[in-house]
């Protein structure tokens, strides 16, 4: 009896423990800066335990069922803290501000069990005796968790499943509670029930377990996760390293905040800047704004349209406001259009002509994304430009994905354009590859708009020449009805990750 | 498992999302009960009304809208097209919902090469071919085939991974013996072509089945077996042991493998029989059953419930058994029998698992009594939707048409979609999960099945050639249900019905 009274007294410890270990690493995992993450959290957790031990004084009756109660009210909220957060962080915008009322809620709750039980168990023990066995397991108690916590819990079960199992623990104490302290319980039956009930809700949550954190994708990005959104059309993550943000969507790198201005002023100015006359842009693909920052540099453009698939992308871009500080709140500006529809079917169905096309597409690693690299496409935006117009492609690596460049290079031909192909060298992709299509004659520009940190007229010539390991190779070209380039870049890449 | 917002709730109250929906659907396009009414010579109304006209179309299938095509383009334009349906084209119709077009029969014509002039003409004209380029926009894209086999999809539709070494010998060599028929030039499309100079050796595959032919050649290995019969089941509604070794061989043999091709629209091949109604619309009449054509003196009398037409001559693209019934004097019984097929449109919310090769255009699974499925969606240019349609064939080939007939004709709603969804769960286990409705076609008299000895008949001959301002335009005659023979049908007996009427 006794044996099991201080065993309570042990897990209880163990389990407070373990939740604000939990909170301080899943801050720190989703947010970042887990030396700030881990202080605050531990901060917020004591200060809430302390309020906890203040408030256990008002209670005055029913202690051993107010003590169940709370258990109950632990092993629910502490048990479900990891699966709650990790969906918040997906789903909305309210992390931060549940992270802290979940720790704090937990935290006033743990703090009034010691107290409570402490007084609940006085009456059998000398106070001498009682202080220190408590204390003396509380502290073990959290020895425990803490060896274990790294040890064997974060890499054996994660962080969701670790939380409901300790949960589980606090309704184990609330359940054999209601047997050992059976004759100071008013009703036994109800308070025994509930505990069922807490016991199988948790067991419930671990077997759902495993699809709450495939959303989260656990130990998928080295750099610390900022930002995540799943969106209908697929999943933005934001991370970050120091002042490194990186964009992935599917788990693919879109853009490093350190060096996309290589990638984005070698996409537009060779093309752009040799339009002195262009009015009418179009992008297509690009919803994180970043090409669209690059174009507004240019005063005689009249209108720019967007056209990204996703709405979320161009929202997410446009308001949150680390996003939109990466493209110089460039989606908001009065010359800017954003048309949230499918690229290919939007330009058959308008009539609009441009004089400059930016197309940035992802790069083709599947037969639905092909279709915009192929004749047929090209051929469709051929009539969507004006007669001297240009369209500027991002055309994936020259250097791991040689075949695939130069397909897109013959495709674009195909499609009834003179090429001029480039590359510039991204340090977060490595060498990396676009084309110029033109319908006439094309001329690289006089002159670049100020304030370029890549491009200046000797780098810009630069681009255009291809190193021999990086030359043209004898490809086919890409079509609807034969994607050569999906294979030739399956193949490439690989070869490279293999 | 994606968690989407949806899927959420139910799934933290620990529902599961099981159980499967609820699936709509009906029979479409049904018209048995006017076919009947020919067969029982039922006493229909004679018309007070009569018409003269110098040319009568009678079936507005791609046969009888290519007759008119050609007449028009000749600059003739006394004649008439009667449709019995509310709309023209035939086994070459199509559907449409909210989530696509989909097509009721045909639903691609293979790219054709330079002799065949006469598809290349129509096709220059409806904006296919330019300057000797096909529209890339509606050449069947990436990826066309696949084939469920050993548990998942593998690329292509031949059987080709954990064949035996004999069973890929095999595979090798029948591709090879077809290969040696097509190179005699013999094997073509329009059949009239080659078959005229045909050799008393082909005329002896004939007079033995496929099977039979397989067996003298030692090509007795089950995948080998498995790919002649799938073709011939898809391109005659009959089972490699019943039909002709000629007309099989013709499958393999009239074409060049083809990588470029073929055309294929969501629609199916309606998209080219809706443009040439369109084009021909001042001569088609929809709702017009011919229910008795008679011959008066040296002109035909066409009766249909409307009107009678007074013809110089008739152009009959209906079904050639048909006219036994219909015609005075009635011409002898028609000897090819015909195959029911059951075409299932099925509308999809969600894409179902799959293992192995992504979708393809057209999805065969392996043993599989059916022909399997084509993805109407295939040539959306868009990102791949989430709700989709598949077409579903089956040439119901196992014996005697009549019999299939009362297997088809008997079989419920149903029944027929409860067929359809667990042939689809061979390869597909969440399929009931993914479908919302299921549409179906059932078509008694699909296409001719050549039996052994019917191609190289006298009477069959003897058809081929008009007479007294008759002529017979149906793909029937060459036993080969294909867009080309059609188109080819149809063009000769207008070019005798031109002749005839002087012109």
């Amino acid at each position: 009896m006794v044996y099991v009274l201080f065993l309570s007294v042990f897990l209880i410890a163990a389990c407070g423990l373990i939740y604000e270990l939990i909170a301080g690493a899943l801050a720190s995992y989703l947010l970042g800066d887990s030396v700030l993450q881990f202080s605050t959290i531990i901060g917020s957790y004591l200060f809430a335990m302390g309020i906890g031990s203040y408030l256990s004084r008002f209670i005055t009756r029913g202690l051993v069922s107010r003590f169940i109660t709370i258990e109950l009210m632990v092993g629910l909220l502490g048990g479900f803290s990891s699966s709650i957060l990790f969906l918040a962080f997906t789903y909305t915008n309210g992390f931060r501000f549940l992270l802290y009322g979940m720790v704090l809620l937990i935290g006033i709750l743990v703090g009034l069990e010691i107290p409570l039980l402490m007084r609940i168990l006085k009456e059998r023990f000398e106070l001498r005796e009682l202080v220190a066995n408590v204390l003396t397991l509380d502290y073990l108690g959290a020895l425990g968790a803490s060896l274990l916590f790294p040890l064997l819990l974060v890499p054996k079960l994660g962080l969701v499943r670790s939380a409901l199992l300790f949960g589980l623990l606090n309704a184990a104490v609330a359940l054999w509670s209601t047997f050992i302290f059976r004759a100071h319980l008013g009703n036994v039956v109800a308070q025994r029930t509930a505990s069922f009930l807490v016991v199988g809700l948790l067991i419930g949550g671990m077997m759902f377990a495993s699809d709450i954190t495939d959303t989260a994708d656990a130990s998928l990005y080295a750099d610390d996760v900022i930002f995540a959104r799943t969106t209908p059309y697929q999943r933005l993550v934001v991370t970050r390293w120091k002042d490194d943000y990186r964009l992935y969507l599917n788990g693919h790198l879109q853009f490093s905040s350190r060096d996309e201005y290589r990638y984005h002023e070698s996409l537009v100015h060779p093309g752009l800047a040799s339009l002195p006359g262009a009015k009418r842009a179009l992008v297509l693909g690009g919803g994180d704004g970043l090409a669209v920052r690059e174009m507004l540099k240019y005063p005689g453009l009249e209108s720019i349209t967007l056209v990204d698939l996703d709405p979320e992308m161009t929202r997410q871009f446009s308001t949150h406001p680390l996003l939109k500080g990466m493209n110089a709140g460039a989606l908001s500006d009065p010359r800017v259009k954003i048309v949230n529809e499918d690229a290919f079917p939007w330009l058959e169905r308008s009539d609009e002509i441009f004089d400059f096309v930016v197309v940035d597409f992802p790069d083709p690693n599947n037969y639905s994304l092909g279709k915009l690299y192929t004749s047929a496409f090209y051929r469709l935006l051929r009539q969507h430009l004006s007669a001297g117009g240009l369209i500027a492609v991002q055309s994936t690596s020259p250097m791991f994905a040689r075949q695939s460049y130069w397909c897109i290079v013959e495709t674009i031909k195909a499609g009834g354009f003179q090429t001029y192909p480039y590359h510039t060298y991204v340090p977060s992709f490595g060498e990396w590859g676009f084309v110029l299509g033109a319908l006439r004659e094309w001329t690289p520009p006089e002159t670049l708009p100020a304030g370029l940190r890549f491009l200046n007229q000797a780098t810009l010539r630069a681009l255009f020449e291809f190193p021999p390991d990086l030359g043209p190779v004898p490809v086919e070209v890409n079509r609807l009805n034969d994607q050569v380039l999906v294979r030739y870049y399956d193949q490439e890449w690989r070869e490279i990750t293999r | 498992m994606k968690l989407s917002r949806r899927a959420l709730a139910p799934a933290l109250l620990g529902l599961s999302l099981k159980g499967a929906p609820r699936i709509e659907g009906s029979f479409a396009l049904e018209n048995v009960d006017q076919g009947h009414l020919l067969r029982d010579r039922a006493a229909l109304v004679r018309p007070r009304e009569t018409q003269r006209t110098r040319v009568v179309i009678v079936g507005g299938g791609v046969a009888g809208l290519s007759a008119a095509w050609w007449m028009e383009r000749h600059g003739f334009r006394d004649f008439v097209l009667l449709e019995m349906e509310n709309e023209a084209g035939g086994n070459a119709r199509g559907g449409r919902n909210e989530v696509s077009a989909y097509p009721w029969a045909a639903h691609y014509v293979p790219v054709p090469d330079e002799s065949a002039t006469l598809v290349r003409e129509l096709f220059t004209e409806l904006g296919l071919l330019r300057d000797g380029e096909w529209e890339e926009r509606w050449l069947c894209h990436s990826p066309k085939e696949r084939l469920f086999i050993h548990g998942r999809w593998e690329e292509g539709i031949e059987p080709h991974s954990a064949l035996t070494p004999e069973e890929r010998r095999q595979m090798e060599r029948f591709a090879g013996r077809m290969a040696e028929f097509r190179e005699t030039g013999r094997f073509t499309v329009p059949m009239e072509r080659g078959f005229a100079r045909s050799t008393a050796a082909e005329r002896q595959l004939d007079q033995m089945t496929m099977g039979e032919w397989m067996r003298r050649e030692g090509l007795t290995g089950a995948p080998v077996r498995w790919l002649a019969d799938y073709s011939t089941r898809d391109d005659y509604g009959t089972r490699v042991d019943d039909i002709s070794a000629w007309a099989g061989i013709h499958y393999f043999a009239s074409r060049q493998s083809e990588e470029k091709g073929p055309l294929t629209w969501p629609e199916g091949n309606a998209w080219v029989t809706q443009r040439l109604s369109a084009k021909l619309r001042t001569f088609v009449r929809n709702n017009s059953m011919v229910f008795r054509v008679e011959r008066a003196g040296t002109r035909w009398q066409v009766f249909t419930e409307a009107r009678r037409y007074d013809a110089e001559c008739v152009v009959w693209a209906a079904p050639t058994w048909l006219a036994s019934w219909v015609v005075e004097p009635a011409p002898p019984r028609w000897l090819m029998d015909t195959a029911p097929w059951l075409v299932s449109n099925l509308t999809l919310e969600r894409w179902p698992r799959d293992k192995g090769h992504p979708p393809a255009w057209d999805n065969v699974i392996y043993r599989s009594p059916s022909l399997g499925y084509v993805i109407a969606t295939h040539q959306n240019v868009g990102r791949r939707q989430e709700r989709t349609m598949w077409t579903h064939y089956w040439a119901l080939a196992d014996g005697r048409g009549a019999d299939q007939r009362r297997i088809l004709l008997g079989g419920d709603w149903n029944y027929w979609s409860e067929r359809v969804l667990a042939d689809l769960e061979r390869a597909h286990p969440d399929i009931r999960q993914c479908v919302s409705r299921i549409d179906i076609f059932r078509i008694a008299h699909a296409m001719p099945r050549p039996l052994p000895g019917v191609i190289f008949d006298e009477r069959r001959l003897a058809r081929l050639r008009p007479r007294d301002g008759f002529a017979y335009a149906n793909c029937d005659l060459s036993a080969l249900s294909l867009f080309e023979e059609a188109q080819w049908r149809g063009v000769e007996a207008a070019r005798y019905a031109l002749e005839r009427v002087g012109r």
